[in-house]
């Protein structure tokens, strides 16, 4: 994704609410041409009043939206080169697949020959040539999920909205859908707004996550960026699983710093993230990172723990950890051979922590 | 992704539903079934009856085999009433329709609170006699009325409009008296109707006008057809608004039928138009059901 | 013993009620808004006997309930041309005229009456007239009959009878015929008339012309005599006029269903009414011409005064029954009105 490319979306400094429910709060936020970006949060943070600020369901309070260049503020949806996939699928019961997916066609006034190869192709294109001529409730979910996406896609938008699309499917399916979308979405190269709960669909398929939570982005990143370095306790805990410690900033030493966590035991963290003056910090440690052995490992931290309890995952095992000085954290290890080296509860170990995978998340 | 759900989406339909009645499931319809029969079957019946009959000189019923009646049912006099009589109660379903769509949609609308409150001024007429509320409409359009004196008070007018007694007084009442039974089945149908469907009318192009042609009308139509039903039909056969509203000028089928029973005494006659009229309603209902029916599938 | 004696006085007492109820009771059928309740309480305060009241609206609608009901009322109330009908089918039983002691009040010009030639089964208990009541503040020109009634300058302005037979009878009237001179001849010559009156008319009302009237929806009526007085009473403004060519006189009467089981409370309640007393009461809440000519003597100078209820000497006819011509004449109208 090269910076230069221009934004196909613009939001700046939109606020939305309702009644004393601030749903959208001042978010500023920038979506390349031909981006798949996931809003993600958890249910009623904003993230589907955002979208649908985005296709025109709603009007900000203030602030502006801009569309391919253009103000779209105050136009209504049916003026945006933006279409939607509902949640709920939206499909008219009253029409056929084919339809359904005519109807946007024909509110823009395609001509019908035209019409009739694009719909052929957005049919193909998700593989439901075959029932074309049913009506939506003879069909199974995934297949309504289809001909949602084929009712959009047919329009040709400049952006495609969707909205928790795979929520209602079961979970194989979902995984399924996940590739399909994200490999429809490189073959059209529209951009693609995309809103979910599921922090792993938006892992899975997206070239950038907004975290929202309260109405804001909490930060706005690649899923490797947000996954290894989260910038607040909000990402770092709703991605993936993180050890939260807090502690006291004691020293510094040009890139890295000391902080003594509230326990009593120091480590060596990153200070990129620290502000010069702060005195104390917040530290994220996701479980997989802290190296578990029986000898002393070669990393900038280490520490004794003892296992007091073990989880068997199949692929990992998930260990919780009480160090010498009181501190809990969690611990995963990978599973790599039934011969290797097991850890029992009870058990002393080393653990080991690259200061690098120490991040701080929170700073004062 | 070869539509299995699709299929278990459907009611289970073996088992319990195949077996036959039971004694009990009779003793629970036996007061519906003596109830229809008694109320319905037995009042067709004789209407059948009497209507192959003649009359007497006092205007009994001579049990005989004629087909008199019928013959003259069908005399121009008798068309011409009931095409216009059919023509009155169209202009009134259409107004009601006009009237009382916006009225329902807005009512499914509304928060829930409000709509209770809505439904419940839509029904509160009930509560008063229906002649009183004519009788009400009256004193609104009379020539020294309501109507009459505002208009004349804010100097609309120079002198009373001639409101009463009129064709129109005639199609106010009557869209008056049915315009609850268009807006409850409009209602009931614009409640159920999936907001998100007409989101993604609107985000498929679809101003609001075309939004509301292709989406809304069509999913609501079940409503409208009912609605038409329930004030179509009894709009036909009204009398009492024509007497009281329209002056009794101009007959309508209702006033003729009605007229059958009691002046002209002529009851095989009366009932020969029942059966028509009641035929005539039965083959409409028909017509809308299958039609109501090929939308559905 | 105290006991025996209470039980025994019990015991009378219940036998002395039932036998006040064994011989208390009356069904009566009546038009509805015609017997005064004060009259039936009058009745039942002096004599024990309770009244039971069902109304209707129509003569038609107490000849269906009579065939249908047989001999479930003990008293009733039709117009002289039903009851006519009711004699000729022997539906009525004759009366008693020995019990009826104050029959002697009845005006003898309204008694034996060809609707019922040998006054042995109907007393006149109210009579009328139909004719023009004329709102005189609008209408200055002078309104005689039924030719001044329905003039092209009334286009509008009018309410009548929505009753067929009248407008024929009225139509027929202004050809010279009489009110039972209905053949199918006659019916053919009143039919252009009626087709040029219907066009002129605003509202056809029978249950209550006087509405229009009152309301200022048209200025001229031809309505039944205790409307009009109504009117009359209501504002002076309104006044009645018996049309020139003849006017039809209606008597309704006090009859006994043949088989009725209560016949000595029926005439009980029969002679009750024929009271100069009690029948002023009548006239006082429902002014029809009152046949009583002893009550009529207690009547106040106010009431006897009201044209419509005690015209001046008119041309009157009673309706006869005219069996299946009733069916030509809807026919007739109904054809015309909807010509329109």
């Amino acid at each position: 994704m090269s910076p230069d490319r221009p934004a196909m979306i613009e939001v700046r400094g939109v606020t939305k609410r309702f009644g004393d429910f601030t749903a959208v709060d001042d978010v500023s936020l920038s979506v390349r041409a031909g981006e798949f970006l996931t809003l993600l949060g958890p249910s009623g943070c904003g993230k589907t009043t955002l979208l649908r600020l985005l296709a025109g369901f709603e009007f900000p309070d203030t602030g502006s939206i801009l569309l391919d260049g253009a103000d779209v503020t105050c136009q209504p949806p049916y003026r945006r080169n933006v279409n939607q996939v509902f949640q709920s699928y939206a499909l008219f019961p009253h029409l056929t697949v084919r339809e359904n997916v005519r109807f946007g066609l024909r509110m823009q006034k395609v001509p019908a020959a035209e019409a009739e190869a694009r719909i052929r192709d957005a049919l193909g294109m998700v593989s439901l040539g075959e029932v074309a001529a049913r009506r939506p409730d003879q069909l199974s979910g995934g297949q309504r999920q289809r001909v949602a996406l084929a009712r959009a896609i047919v329009c040709r938008p400049k952006v495609l909205l969707l909205d928790e699309p795979l929520s209602a499917l079961d979970a194989k399916l979902r995984h399924t859908m996940q590739l399909e979308l994200k490999h429809l979405q490189r073959r059209l190269g529209i951009t693609f707004v995309f809103v979910t709960h599921d922090q792993e669909e938006a892992l899975t398929m997206s070239d950038r996550i907004a975290v929202i939570n309260r109405g804001r982005i909490e930060q706005l990143g690649t899923a490797t960026e947000i996954y290894h370095r989260p910038r607040t306790p909000f990402a770092a805990d709703f991605i993936g699983q993180a050890n939260l410690l807090s502690g006291a900033v004691v020293a510094r030493h040009g890139l890295t710093a000391r902080v003594r966590l509230d326990g009593g035991l120091e480590l060596t963290v990153s200070a990129l993230e620290l502000p010069v003056d702060a005195t104390k910090a917040l530290v994220s440690i996701r479980p997989e990172k802290i190296h578990i052995s029986r000898s002393r490992p070669q990393t900038e931290n280490v520490f004794e723990a003892r296992i007091e309890e073990e989880i068997f995952q199949g692929a990992t095992d998930q260990l919780r950890l009480v160090t010498d000085q009181g501190t809990r954290l969690q611990a995963l290890v990978a599973n790599e051979s039934a011969m290797n080296e097991a850890f029992h509860e009870g058990d002393r170990i080393f653990c080991g922590l690259h200061f690098d995978d120490l991040v701080i998340v929170h700073a004062e | 992704m070869n539509a299995p759900d699709a299929q278990s989406a459907q009611p289970a339909t073996t088992g319990h539903d195949r077996r036959q009645p039971g004694w009990r499931a009779w003793a629970l319809l036996a007061p519906m079934v003596a109830w229809l029969v008694l109320f319905v079957v037995v009042p067709t019946v004789i209407l059948l009856v009497y209507s192959f009959c003649e009359r007497d000189e006092v205007g009994g019923v001579i049990f005989s085999f004629t087909l008199d009646n019928y013959t003259r049912v069908f005399d121009p006099v008798y068309l011409r009433i009931f095409v216009r009589s059919v023509g009155y109660a169209g202009l009134t379903t259409i107004i009601c329709v006009i009237i009382g769509y916006p009225m329902a949609y807005y009512i499914a609308r509304a928060p829930e609170a409000r709509r209770n409150q809505l439904l419940l001024l839509v029904m509160v007429p009930f509560w008063t006699s229906f002649l009183i509320r004519t009788y009400a409409w009256i004193t609104i359009l009379k020539q020294e009325g309501l109507l009459n004196g505002l208009l004349q008070a804010l100097q609309l007018t120079s002198s009373p409009l001639s409101l009463m007694y009129t064709p129109t007084a005639v199609v106010i009442g009557l869209v008056y008296a049915y315009l609850p039974f268009m807006i409850l089945p409009i209602y009931s149908s614009a409640e159920k109707l999936d907001h998100s469907l007409v989101e993604a009318a609107y985000d498929l192009g679809a101003g609001p006008l075309r939004a509301f042609a292709s989406v809304i009308i069509p999913l609501t139509m079940p409503g409208i057809a009912a609605g038409t039903l329930l004030v179509f039909v009894p709009a036909i056969g009204m009398f009492a608004i024509t007497d009281l509203m329209g002056g009794a000028k101009v007959p309508m089928i209702g006033n003729v039928i009605q007229n059958q029973f009691m002046q002209a005494r002529d009851w095989p006659f009366g009932a020969a138009l029942g059966v028509v009229f009641m035929s005539m309603f039965a083959v409409t209902y028909l017509l809308l059901q299958r039609r109501g029916a090929r939308i559905h599938e | 013993m105290n006991l025996l004696k209470t039980a025994l006085v019990a015991l009378s007492a219940l036998i002395g009620s039932a036998g006040l109820l064994a011989k208390g009771e009356l069904n009566l059928f009546g038009w509805s808004e015609y017997i005064p309740q004060e009259v039936l309480d009058g009745f039942t305060a002096e004599t024990g006997i309770k009244v039971n009241f069902e109304t209707y609206a129509s003569n038609e609608e107490l000849l269906s309930k009579l065939v249908a009901g047989g001999s479930a009322y003990d008293l009733v109330q039709p117009s002289d041309y039903t009851a006519e009908v009711m004699i000729r089918r022997k539906m009525l039983a004759p009366l008693d005229l020995a019990k009826l002691t104050n029959l002697g009040n009845i005006d003898p010009a309204l008694m034996k009456l060809p609707h019922d030639p040998a006054g042995k089964y109907t007393v006149p208990y109210m009579t009328g007239t139909v004719g023009i009541v004329i709102n005189t503040e609008k209408v200055k020109t002078p309104v005689r009959g039924y030719k001044d009634f329905f003039a092209p300058q009334h286009k509008d302005r009018l309410v009548v009878l929505n009753d067929n037979r009248e407008l024929v009878t009225w139509a027929l009237y202004s050809l010279g015929h009489s009110a039972n001179d209905i053949s199918k001849e006659t019916l053919a010559k009143a039919r252009p008339v009626v087709a040029e009156w219907v066009k002129l008319v605003k509202v056809f009302d029978s249950d209550s012309p006087k509405t229009a009237l009152l309301n200022g929806d048209v200025d001229l009526g031809i309505v039944w005599s205790g409307e009009a007085a109504i009117l009359w009473n209501e504002d002076r403004k309104f006044q009645y006029v018996l049309p020139a060519e003849g006017a039809h006189q209606f008597i309704d009467v006090l009859a006994i269903p043949a088989g009725a089981k209560n016949q000595a409370e029926a005439h009980a309640l029969i002679n009750y009414i024929l009271r100069p007393e009690v029948s002023k009461l009548i006239s006082a809440k429902f002014p029809y011409t009152n046949p009583n000519l002893a009550a009529r003597k207690l009547l106040s100078p106010d009431e006897l005064a009201n044209p419509a209820s005690y015209p001046k000497e008119g041309k009157l006819e009673t309706f006869r029954d005219i069996g299946r011509l009733a069916a030509d004449i809807d026919q007739l109208v109904t054809d015309l009105k909807s010509a329109q």
